[in-house]
């Protein structure tokens, strides 16, 4: 037993001193020659929401892939946001990988260098600027009500006011009922006055109640335009209630806590992103997966506040 | 039931040997009986749960076509609970030595440990090492030892794993301290009377016969842990319940995928529970008549 005793003293001092001299290189003191060096653009993103990010019908690794086993490949996702991010980490000459944390942990910021970039739909706020830098949006969500399709009572979102709504948790839809929502460059016009806000993990968990039926746990769901109508798509009992309630600017995001300097990596991305509007492919993207072109509206958007 | 006597006379039958085998075969029956009525209604409960799902509106075709992947997810759920039962048993092993020790410190430590691990959400938990390890790893490269603050850089599964572990090892040495203080006291005096050291006395009379007693509920804490291993996915760890919601979500199949999802917990715990009872059967061949 005390020879047990020593043997793992030893061992446990050994790799004590083994780790605190382990002479580490000098590492790269910023983000962009760190991502070019790995060969890997680490992207956050949440395959829950169709169409902007979603699992492939038939899911396969790309071959030769530079991921690590923990990261999904572009043959394993697809999506408006899924070929956003491949084309930006094109226009970088390095392969995109990408891993799913919850939400929570993405605008938390903190990142640890476990992913480089967010490309996940995320709007550009005020908040959020606290704990993450913004590139130049690469497009616009419209916010919108649904409402049960069998009803008559509403005509307009401020028919809606004073009653329960379903909207994702933390998100700017939140915001929005309890009129704390700001979003830069936007003049917003609270129209639905003290509603009850019931807050859900995502957007399709509350849309999945709206259809329920009306009135049965919702009157209505604010999400995003896009996501209400992929529902409707999918043959879903909903319906649209008027106009969109405002525009979001959603841009790629990167951690303000980075121990490397992402401010090199900030700017060539927003470059690239400039680029993708000039020639036109951000709008294809946005034809063939959000069928509208909702992309052109993000070009003029001046982000460069937010990199800083 | 025969004895041979020395003497050579003919063996002794004993007069109530029939009467004996008779209760014995009757007990045997009674059983069975019982196990027949058990399994009827078990096939009634079957038949129920699959009557409620029959009115379900799902496609029983879009689970038969998506339960492999639910599968694969199944690998993730089995490795993390696994290891992280592993080093829990450990934690609570140290755990409970150290609570029922006289050494102040090793009490106060486990004390506290358990204190604040128990009395706090796994989820939280999680989030904590997930987001904060780093920021101390950063204060620590900071500090210029680089290499110790890349340890606290966690990935999503490890981070998983130790959460876990921290979580059932607190629990777990609730559980193991009961089983240590089973062992009646007059045991460890008869060890320490002839002459064997604290350590001796734990690992040759009172672990074993503990051991007993404990694994039950080590049982019942692997089977606890393997569906609260689901938490895990808000890291993004493609395990059951992350897969199941995120097909879940891509093709509106909420209740599908569920199911599936629900069912292949299930087996795993079933295939748990039949593990523990060999065990258990096993621990106890010493105490059968």
């Amino acid at each position: 037993m005390k020879k047990l005793y020593t043997i793992m003293a030893v061992i446990l001092a050994a790799a004590f001193i083994l780790s605190a001299c382990g002479g580490s290189p000098a590492p790269a003191k910023d983000l962009l020659s760190e991502v070019k060096a790995r060969g890997t653009l680490v992207i956050s993103t949440d395959p829950a929401y169709p169409p902007q990010s979603e699992l492939k019908a038939n899911p396969a690794r790309t071959p030769g892939t530079k991921c690590t086993s923990d990261q999904k490949t572009l043959g394993e996702l697809e999506g408006f946001d899924i070929d956003t991010a491949a084309a930006i980490a094109k226009g970088l000459g390095v392969e995109p990988c990408w891993v799913t944390p919850d939400w929570t942990l993405i605008t938390a910021g903190n990142w640890a260098g476990r992913w480089d970039i967010s490309v996940g739909s995320m709007t550009i706020t005020p908040e959020r600027a606290k704990a993450l830098y913004f590139g130049q949006p690469y497009y616009t969500t419209p916010a919108a009500a649904f409402v049960y399709k069998t009803n008559t009572t509403y005509k307009t979102p401020a028919d809606l006011s004073g009653k329960k709504i379903g909207v994702c948790g933390g998100c700017t839809y939140e915001s929005f009922l309890n009129g704390s929502l700001v979003v830069p460059g936007v003049t917003i016009n609270f129209t639905i006055k003290n509603a009850t806000a019931k807050t859900y993990d995502t957007d399709s968990t509350a849309l999945a109640d709206l259809e329920l039926g009306d009135g049965v746990r919702l009157d209505a769901v604010i999400t995003a335009q896009p996501t209400g109508q992929a529902e409707i798509n999918n043959g879903k009992p909903i319906k649209q209630l008027g106009d969109p309630l405002y525009i979001e600017y959603l841009g790629p995001a990167f951690d303000r806590n980075s121990m490397l300097d992402p401010h090199s990596l900030i700017a060539a991305v927003s470059q690239i992103i400039a680029g993708l509007h000039k020639d036109g492919t951000l709008s294809k993207l946005c034809m063939q997966w959000e069928g509208s072109d909702l992309a052109a509206a993000a070009a003029t958007f001046d982000a460069s506040q937010f990199g800083k | 039931m025969t004895t041979e006597n020395f003497t050579g006379a003919p063996p002794l039958v004993d007069p109530h040997q029939s009467m004996g085998e008779g209760l014995v075969a009757l007990q045997k029956r009674n059983r069975f009986i019982q196990g027949i009525k058990v399994t009827a209604v078990w096939a009634g409960l079957i038949a129920l749960v699959t009557g409620g799902m029959l009115m379900l509106r799902i496609s029983p075709a879009y689970m038969l076509a998506h339960y492999n992947v639910i599968l694969q997810g199944a690998g993730t759920t089995l490795y993390v609970s696994l290891v992280s039962i592993a080093s829990a048993t450990m934690l609570a092993l140290l755990g409970s030595i150290s609570r029922l020790s006289s050494n102040p410190i090793a009490q106060g430590i486990a004390g506290f440990y358990v204190s604040l691990v128990r009395g706090t959400p796994l989820l939280i938990q999680i989030y904590l090492i997930y987001l904060g390890l780093p920021q101390i790893g950063e204060q620590i490269t900071q500090l210029g030892f680089p290499a110790i603050g890349k340890i606290f850089i966690l990935d999503a599964v490890p981070a998983g794993i130790l959460a876990l572990s921290l979580n059932y090892g607190a629990y777990m040495t609730e559980i193991f301290r009961a089983g240590l203080q089973s062992i009646g006291y007059g045991q460890r005096e008869a060890a320490i009377a002839l002459g064997m050291t604290p350590l001796q006395v734990m690992r040759r009379i009172i672990l074993p016969q503990a051991i007993r007693i404990i694994i039950p509920d080590v049982g019942n804490q692997f089977i606890a842990m393997q569906k609260d291993s689901a938490l895990v996915s808000v890291m993004g760890v493609w395990e059951i319940t992350y897969i199941a919601n995120r097909y879940a979500r891509r093709d509106s199949k909420y209740m599908e995928m569920f199911l599936v999802a629900a069912a292949a917990y299930w087996i795993l715990t079933i295939l748990s529970s039949w593990l523990q009872g060999w065990l258990e059967k096993r621990m106890a061949q010493a105490y059968e008549r």
